[in-house]
């Protein structure tokens, strides 16, 4: 009865898009402030390439935050 | 002549309601921003009113089910919708005055159901609905935010653990102007289509549209404006209970209890799940403190909040049948719904004339 009653699929999907979503963007942005705290010690460490690298990590990260978050806008508005 | 008067009571009242919800559950969108010191209480609180609005037009999948899978369309009348939001006005009121985060969906859904059954008995109710569509997710969604929160800040002190303090904070602090932003965008889609979902039924109850019609635009822009002024109003009790009083957070727990509410609501949106943003996101807020360490929430505050969440439907559902009961001593006219009104409205101003004389505005913590 029950089983009938709850929307499984629904729900199951919901779970699913939150965790990956949540979790998602927590850790990409997450990175990306690695990525500017990694910058600034080494920068301040005079190791202008790996600092670079870090920037770059850091960046990218940035713009995946920013791509996730439009790209879950989008999927919502389009239920 | 008399059902319009009663409509056009209905849907000031709902107006009045979504402005209540907006009020009440701005500290949902801001207190973890305040509490960090994301942002300032004022920028926080426009910036979610302003979100709030544009959250309002995103979609219509929620206002469909409040106006199609909780109570059987045939046995409503505008009279049943304004008592049921008689009863989610009160216990809004009567959960802010006390300073306890319940939620205001569950007490619109609880007054609307409470009402229907006196009004018509329990075959009014969709069972199905009410329970697949509403009481389940309402348990599932705060847990979801619990462990999204718990396993997203877990993963980002493994990250972040061992760099420098200032700049994670800081670069924490600038996404929770992100993460707000789009938890106020939720809450505004989610909660704004509630009272789009409710003014809806009314209008179909009174033969104004089809049964099964979408909302009109009228409807969706005056559901807008009425939760962002609600929201721009504020609610400073309950924004120091979400805020500091379940966990001190630092800005990377506001940045994942943030982030999982937004995450849980959207989704949840998207499927037409009428959430509680309210349990949402203080699941989001434990989760955050129990992924840090388990004894930093205040489990006493956090059982008050529970007990509140318990007792929101049914209570609703009692001030709702009983608000019906008490507009029918007055026939089936327009008189009782518009007195009811008068000393609700009544009420209203002692209860902010008695707070107000208790103590100014709490500040952020």
């Amino acid at each position: 009865m029950l089983a009938v009653v709850v929307e499984t699929k629904e729900l199951l999907e919901t779970a699913a898009a939150s965790l990956v979503a949540g979790v998602g963007i927590t850790v990409i942005f997450s990175i990306a402030i690695w990525g500017a705290a990694r910058f600034v010690d080494l920068s301040r460490g005079e190791r202008p390439v790996a600092a670079a690298g870090a920037a770059l990590v850091g960046g990218l990260a940035l713009a995946a935050t920013l791509a996730a978050v439009a790209v879950g806008i989008v999927v919502m508005a389009s239920g | 002549m008399s059902s319009d008067i009663i409509l056009v009571i209905v849907v000031g009242t709902a107006l009045a309601f979504d402005f209540t919800n907006g009020f009440h559950d701005t500290a949902n969108v801001v207190a973890t921003s305040i509490s960090t010191r994301a942002a300032s209480p004022q920028v926080a609180i426009a910036f979610a009113a302003l979100l709030n609005f544009a959250g309002a037009f995103i979609s219509i999948s929620v206002a469909a089910t409040v106006a199609n899978d909780v109570v059987n369309a045939g046995a409503i009348t505008p009279t049943v919708v304004f008592a049921g939001l008689i009863g989610a006005i009160a216990w809004n009121l009567i959960t802010w005055y006390f300073g306890l985060p319940s939620s205001s969906s569950h007490a619109l859904i609880g007054g609307v159901v409470g009402s229907a059954v006196v009004a018509s008995g329990f075959d009014a109710v969709i069972a199905d609905g009410v329970i697949g569509k509403v009481l389940i997710p309402a348990v599932i969604a705060p847990l979801l935010a619990f462990v999204v929160a718990g396993i997203g800040i877990g993963l980002v002190y493994r990250i972040v653990g061992r760099q420098r303090p200032g700049t994670v904070t800081r670069g924490f602090r600038y996404g929770q102007i992100v993460s707000g932003g789009l938890l106020a965008l939720a809450h505004g889609t989610n909660d704004a289509q509630k009272t789009m979902g409710i003014i809806t039924l009314a209008l179909i109850a009174n033969g104004t549209l089809a049964a099964d019609a979408d909302p009109p635009f009228w409807v969706i822009a005056s559901a807008a404006t009425a939760i962002a002024l609600g929201t721009y109003s504020g609610g400073w009790r309950i924004i120091r209970t979400t805020g500091t009083r379940i966990i001190k957070m630092d800005a990377a727990q506001g940045y994942s209890a943030q982030g999982a509410g937004a995450a849980v609501i959207l989704s949840s949106t998207h499927f037409g799940f009428p959430l509680s943003t309210t349990h949402v996101i203080n699941g989001g807020v434990m989760g955050a403190g129990a992924g840090k360490r388990v004894s930093a929430v205040r489990w006493g505050v956090a059982g008050n909040i529970f007990v509140a969440w318990l007792l929101t439907l049914p209570a609703a559902a009692a001030i709702g049948g009983a608000t019906y009961g008490v507009t029918r001593i007055f026939g089936t006219g327009a008189l009782g719904p518009a007195l009811v009104t008068v000393a609700a409205l009544a009420l209203v101003a002692l209860a902010f004339a008695r707070r107000s004389q208790q103590g100014a505005p709490v500040p952020a913590g």
